[in-house]
C-alpha cells in the first residue's frame, strides 16, 4: 500500500465534498451491540436518533442524505464476539460495534477496527467533554480507537436488615463505605459477617456471601484487593503469584466457612438476581447497572432503604479497596468505503452527546461519560446515578487493552474455578496457572 | 464394460466432491491452522505491518534496536513546504495554504489533535471534520499506527521519513511490526506442557467409554432385546418413548434436566421432605456432574442403537427361534447363541459410529455443566470449542484450537482402523461363497 496516493485521493475528495452539494445519498449502517438486554436499547436507538439529526443537518446544508440504521442486539457476549470476529473475517463486519473495551487490542492488531481518532475531531464537542480517563480506556497503542458508550462500576452490596440483624446500627451501616474505602473493613470481615448472618439464621447456608455466578471482569477486583497488578506501566501483563494465591484462597475460605456454596458458579442468573434483590443473600457483589434490574424486574421498591453499597474491600494491607469500570465502547470496523466510515463516525459522535447518552445512562443504570452529561436534568435528578458516581468512580480502575489479556483471563478463571470447586488447593492452582502462563505467553507476561 | 465404469464414476462424482469439500478440505485446513499461532488478533487471511508502541517495545527488547525504536516512536505532525505544496496541488483554497504557511509553517506537533486545534484557529480553516482530518493527515511525518500491506511498503515509508536502515534493521523491523500469524509448532509443545491436558484426556476417555458402554450399546441392547420379547404394540410405544430425548431440541432437553437438578429444582424440593438440604445436584461435585453427563448423553444416544439392534433382531429368521424353542432353549440361551452372534455387525457399527460421534460431541456438556465444576467435565471437544471460539476479551485462538481439533482427527482415524481390525472387517465383507 502506498500511502501517498491514498492521502491525495482522500484530501481531494474531502475538498470536493466541502465545496459542492452532493446529490441524494443512501447509507446503510449496521450496528451490533453485545451484552444488550431490554434496559440497554439506547445503545442502538442512540445511533438511530443520531441518524435523524445528521439527515436534518445535511438537509439544512442543502444535502440530501438518507441513513438506514440496522441494529442487532445480542443478549450475551459469546455469540456476539463470535459473530463479529467471524463476520469480519468473511468481509461482512457491521459498521459499528458496541462492545467491551478489552476487545480493542486484538481487534486493532488484526485490522478489524480502525482508530476512531482518524475520523472524529477529538478537540471538538462533545468528544472534548468526555472524561479523559474513559477515552484512555478506549485507546490502544497511543491511538483512540473507540468512544465510550457508557461507564459503570462494580460494587459490593450489603442487605441492610441482615447487617442490623448481626448488630450493626443504621449509623454503622451508613459509615461502612468509608470504612471500606480506608481499608479498615476487609474481605476477611466480609466472611465473618456472612458467617454471623448464617449463624443467626438470617440467610440460608451458602447465602452469606453470594458472588457473581459466572466469569467477568469483577473477579480481577479481588486480585487487586490483595495488591495484584494486572498490567505494569510498560504495558506488560503481570502475574503476581502471591496476590493471586491470596485471592484464590479468599474464595476457598468462603467455601470452607460455608458462606459461599462450593457449586455456586453456574447458578442461573435469573435465580441469582431474584434472590439478591429479595434479601435472600447477605453480602454480594455486582454492577451499578444491577440497580435497574433490582428495581424494575425484581420489584425492589426501596433500594436505598434495603441495600448499602461500597467499593470492593481490600483483602489485606497489601491491597486497596477498589472497583473496576468496564465501559462499553463504540468501535468502527474497517470498511472499504471511506464515506461510509465517516458517516458512521459522525453518528457515533452525535450519539455521544450528553442528552442522548443520558437516556441510556438512566434507563440502564449506567454512569455518565462526560462532565456535562451529569448536568442533564434526567441524570442530575437520579439519586442512584449521582451517588454511585461520587462513591465509586474516583477509585475505579479498568482492565487493560492488551492482546494477550484474553488468554491470561481465561487461565486466571480456570484456576479460580478449580480452587472454588475444591478440585485444587490455591497453592496447586497457582503452580498450574504459572505453568500454563509460561507455556502460553512466554515473555509476554511478567511473573513475580 | 467401459460405459458402465464411466457411468459409475459419474454417479460417484457428487459424493467425491462432497467428501473433498466437507471432509478432506477441513482436515487439511485444521492441520494447516494447527501449525500457526493464528488468532483473532493475527487474523486468518494474513497480516499487515504496523509500527505501534508494542511493536517498538518488541523491537527494542527482543531485537536490541532501542535506538531505532526511539527514532521511529516520534510521532510528529510537521507543517512543511512539502505538505503545503501537496494540499495546494490537491485543490485546497489558496488562502488556507497561505495562512497555514504564514502562521503554522515550520511548526511541529506531537499529537494530531494539537495540529487540528491550531488549524481551527485559522480564518480560512476547513468547515467540516472530514476536510480537517484529510488536511491534518497530509502533514503526518511518522509511520506510527499506519498499516502497510507489505514489508517493502513500510520500509519504503520509513526511508522516506529520512531514517536510513541497515539490512539487519530492516529484517528486525519487518519481524517486529508484522501483525499476522507465523508458522510454529508451539501449539503442540504447549499442549504437552499444560497440566490440564492430561486431565482433559482422561475426562474424554471417561465420557466416551461410560456413555458408550452403559447406554449407547449396553442399554440399547437391553432395550432392543426387551422389546423383541414384548407384544408388538407395547414394544412400539416403548421404543417411541425412548426416542423422545433424541427428537427434543437439546436446549429444552437439558433445561429439563436442570430443572430436575438445580437447588430450586424437583430433586431438591422432593428430598427436602426427608430433611436433605437443597443443593445443586448437577454441579455439586465431579461425580454427580459425571453421572448427569452420562445420563443426559446416554438417554439421547441409546435410541439409535435400540433402533438398529431391533431391526437387526427382526431380520433374524423366525425359524431359528422356533427351532431353538423346540430344542428347549431358554431365553438367555436364545440371546447368547442366536441374537448376539447375529448382532455382531450392528454392534460394530454402533460402537464405531457412536464412539467417534461421542468423541467430537460436546453440546450437551456445554449446555449442562460448561465443563464444570472446575473443569471436571471438560472433554477434548469442549476444550477445543472454548479455545477456538470463546474468549472473554475477543481474542479467539484459532491456531491452538485447530491443534486440539487435529488430535481428535488423529484419534478418530486410529480408532476407526483399530475397530476394523478388531471386528475383522475383511471377513465380514467377503463376497458370499456362492459368488466365488
Amino acid at each position: 500500500m502506498n500511502i501517498i496516493p491514498k492521502k491525495a485521493f482522500a484530501i481531494g475528495l474531502a475538498f470536493a465534498l466541502s465545496a459542492t452539494v452532493a446529490s441524494a445519498e443512501d447509507y446503510n449502517i449496521t450496528v451490533w451491540a453485545g451484552g444488550t438486554g431490554p434496559n440497554d436499547t439506547y445503545r442502538i436507538d442512540a445511533i438511530k436518533m443520531a441518524a435523524d439529526i445528521l439527515e436534518r443537518q445535511a438537509a439544512i446544508r442543502g444535502e440530501n442524505i438518507h441513513i438506514n440504521v440496522e441494529g442487532k442486539a445480542y443478549d450475551g457476549w459469546e455469540e456476539f464476539k463470535q459473530g463479529v470476529t467471524l463476520s469480519a473475517e468473511s468481509g461482512n463486519a457491521p459498521n459499528i460495534v458496541v462492545t467491551g473495551h478489552e476487545d480493542i487490542a486484538a481487534w486493532a492488531q488484526s485490522g478489524l477496527i480502525v482508530p476512531i481518532e482518524d475520523y472524529v475531531d477529538l478537540g471538538a464537542w462533545p468528544i472534548n467533554d468526555i472524561y479523559p480517563n474513559l477515552l484512555k480506556i478506549a485507546s490502544f497503542n497511543g491511538a483512540v480507537y473507540g468512544l465510550p458508550q457508557d461507564a459503570e462500576s462494580r460494587p459490593m452490596f450489603f442487605w441492610r436488615d441482615h447487617m442490623k440483624g448481626i448488630g450493626y446500627s443504621d449509623a454503622d451501616i451508613d459509615a461502612l463505605p468509608a470504612k471500606i474505602a480506608s481499608g479498615e473493613y476487609t474481605l476477611q470481615n466480609v466472611i465473618e459477617d456472612a458467617k454471623k448472618m448464617q449463624d443467626a439464621g438470617l440467610v440460608e447456608p451458602g447465602y452469606g456471601f453470594y458472588p457473581r455466578v459466572s466469569n467477568g471482569p469483577d473477579y480481577w477486583q479481588f486480585y487487586q484487593s490483595f495488591g495484584g497488578e494486572i498490567e505494569n506501566q510498560d504495558g506488560k501483563l503481570v502475574f503476581d503469584k502471591s496476590a493471586m494465591q491470596k485471592f484464590y484462597q479468599f474464595f476457598a475460605d468462603a467455601v470452607e466457612a460455608g458462606v459461599t456454596r462450593k457449586n455456586h458458579i453456574g447458578t442461573p442468573w435469573d435465580q441469582w438476581y431474584n434472590e439478591v434483590a429479595n434479601g435472600k443473600a447477605g453480602i454480594w457483589h455486582g454492577g451499578t447497572w444491577h440497580y435497574a434490574r433490582y428495581t424494575s424486574k425484581e420489584g425492589l421498591d426501596d433500594f436505598f432503604g434495603k441495600i448499602q453499597f461500597s467499593l470492593i474491600p481490600a483483602g489485606d494491607a497489601s491491597g486497596n479497596a477498589n472497583t473496576i469500570t468496564h465501559p462499553l465502547v463504540y468501535l468502527l470496523t474497517q470498511q472499504n468505503d471511506e464515506n461510509v466510515e465517516s458517516i458512521a463516525a459522525e453518528l457515533v459522535t452525535i450519539a455521544s452527546e450528553p442528552r442522548i447518552n443520558a437516556l441510556h445512562a438512566i434507563k440502564s443504570a449506567h454512569l455518565a461519560i462526560s462532565r456535562s452529561e451529569s448536568g442533564v436534568d434526567l441524570y442530575a435528578n437520579d439519586r442512584w446515578a449521582s451517588e454511585a458516581t461520587e462513591r465509586l468512580l474516583p477509585d475505579a480502575t479498568a482492565i487493560p487493552n492488551n492482546v494477550n489479556f484474553g488468554q491470561y483471563w481465561e487461565i486466571m478463571w480456570g484456576g479460580l474455578e478449580a480452587v472454588w470447586t475444591g478440585q485444587k488447593t490455591a497453592e496447586q492452582a497457582i503452580k498450574d496457572v504459572e505453568t500454563e502462563l509460561t507455556a502460553t505467553m512466554g515473555d509476554a507476561i511478567v511473573i513475580r | 464394460m467401459n460405459g458402465s465404469k464411466s457411468l459409475g464414476l459419474m454417479l460417484l462424482t457428487p459424493a467425491i466432491v462432497f467428501v473433498l469439500l466437507f471432509f478432506v478440505a477441513p482436515v487439511i485446513l485444521t492441520a494447516v491452522f494447527a501449525l500457526t499461532n493464528m488468532s483473532t488478533a493475527t487474523g486468518i487471511t494474513g497480516g499487515a505491518y504496523q509500527v505501534t508502541q508494542s511493536s517498538l517495545r518488541k523491537l527494542a527488547e527482543s531485537y536490541g534496536q532501542a535506538e531505532l525504536a526511539n527514532t521511529l516512536a516520534e510521532t510528529r505532525y510537521t507543517v512543511n513546504e512539502e505538505g503545503l505544496e501537496a494540499i495546494a496541488a490537491d485543490g485546497a483554497d489558496a488562502r488556507l495554504v497561505a495562512e497555514m504557511r504564514a502562521k503554522l509553517g515550520g511548526r511541529s506537533f506531537e499529537k494530531r489533535r494539537d495540529l487540528e486545534s491550531a488549524i481551527k484557529t485559522l480564518n480560512s480553516r476547513p468547515r467540516n471534520t472530514r476536510a480537517l482530518k484529510a488536511l491534518s493527515d497530509t502533514f503526518h511525518r511518522s509511520i506510527v499506527n499506519e498499516r502497510f500491506e507489505s514489508a517493502d511498503a513500510m520500509l519504503r515509508a520509513t526511508t522516506n521519513l529520512g531514517v536510513a536502515l541497515s539490512a539487519d534493521q530492516k529484517s528486525a523491523l519487518a519481524d517486529a511490526t508484522y501483525t499476522g500469524w507465523v508458522w510454529t509448532t508451539q501449539n503442540f509443545t504447549r499442549m504437552i506442557a499444560l497440566p490440564d491436558t492430561q486431565r482433559t484426556l482422561i475426562n474424554t476417555f471417561i465420557y466416551v467409554f461410560a456413555t458408550l458402554a452403559i447406554f449407547n450399546t449396553g442399554f440399547a441392547l437391553v432395550l432392543s432385546i426387551a422389546t423383541h420379547y414384548m407384544p408388538a404394540r407395547p414394544a412400539g410405544i416403548f421404543r417411541a418413548i425412548w426416542l423422545l430425548p433424541r427428537i427434543s431440541p437439546p436446549v429444552l432437553y437439558v433445561l429439563l434436566w436442570k430443572w430436575l437438578a438445580w437447588d430450586t429444582g424437583f430433586l431438591s424440593n422432593f428430598l427436602a421432605n426427608f430433611g436433605v438440604a437443597p443443593r445443586n445436584w448437577l454441579l455439586d461435585n465431579p461425580t454427580n456432574a459425571w453421572i448427569f453427563i452420562v445420563l443426559i448423553n446416554g438417554f439421547v444416544g441409546a435410541s439409535m442403537g435400540m433402533l438398529i439392534f431391533s431391526s437387526a433382531i427382526k431380520a433374524i429368521p423366525g425359524s431359528l427361534f422356533h427351532a431353538s424353542e423346540v430344542d428347549g432353549a431358554s431365553r438367555w440361551q436364545q440371546i447368547r447363541y442366536i441374537i448376539l452372534p447375529q448382532l455382531r455387525w450392528p454392534i460394530l457399527f454402533i460402537t464405531c459410529y457412536q464412539s467417534l460421534s461421542l468423541l467430537t460431541s460436546f453440546e450437551y456438556i456445554l449446555l449442562a455443566t460448561e465443563g464444570g465444576p472446575g473443569g471436571a467435565t471438560e472433554v477434548w471437544a469442549l476444550k477445543t470449542y472454548l479455545t477456538a471460539l470463546n474468549n472473554y476479551a475477543g481474542n479467539l485462538e484459532y491456531g491452538y484450537g485447530a491443534a486440539l481439533a487435529l488430535v481428535l482427527v488423529v484419534v478418530g482415524v486410529v480408532l476407526s482402523l483399530a475397530y476394523l481390525k478388531v471386528f475383522d472387517f475383511k471377513t465380514m465383507v467377503r463376497p458370499p461363497r456362492i459368488e466365488q
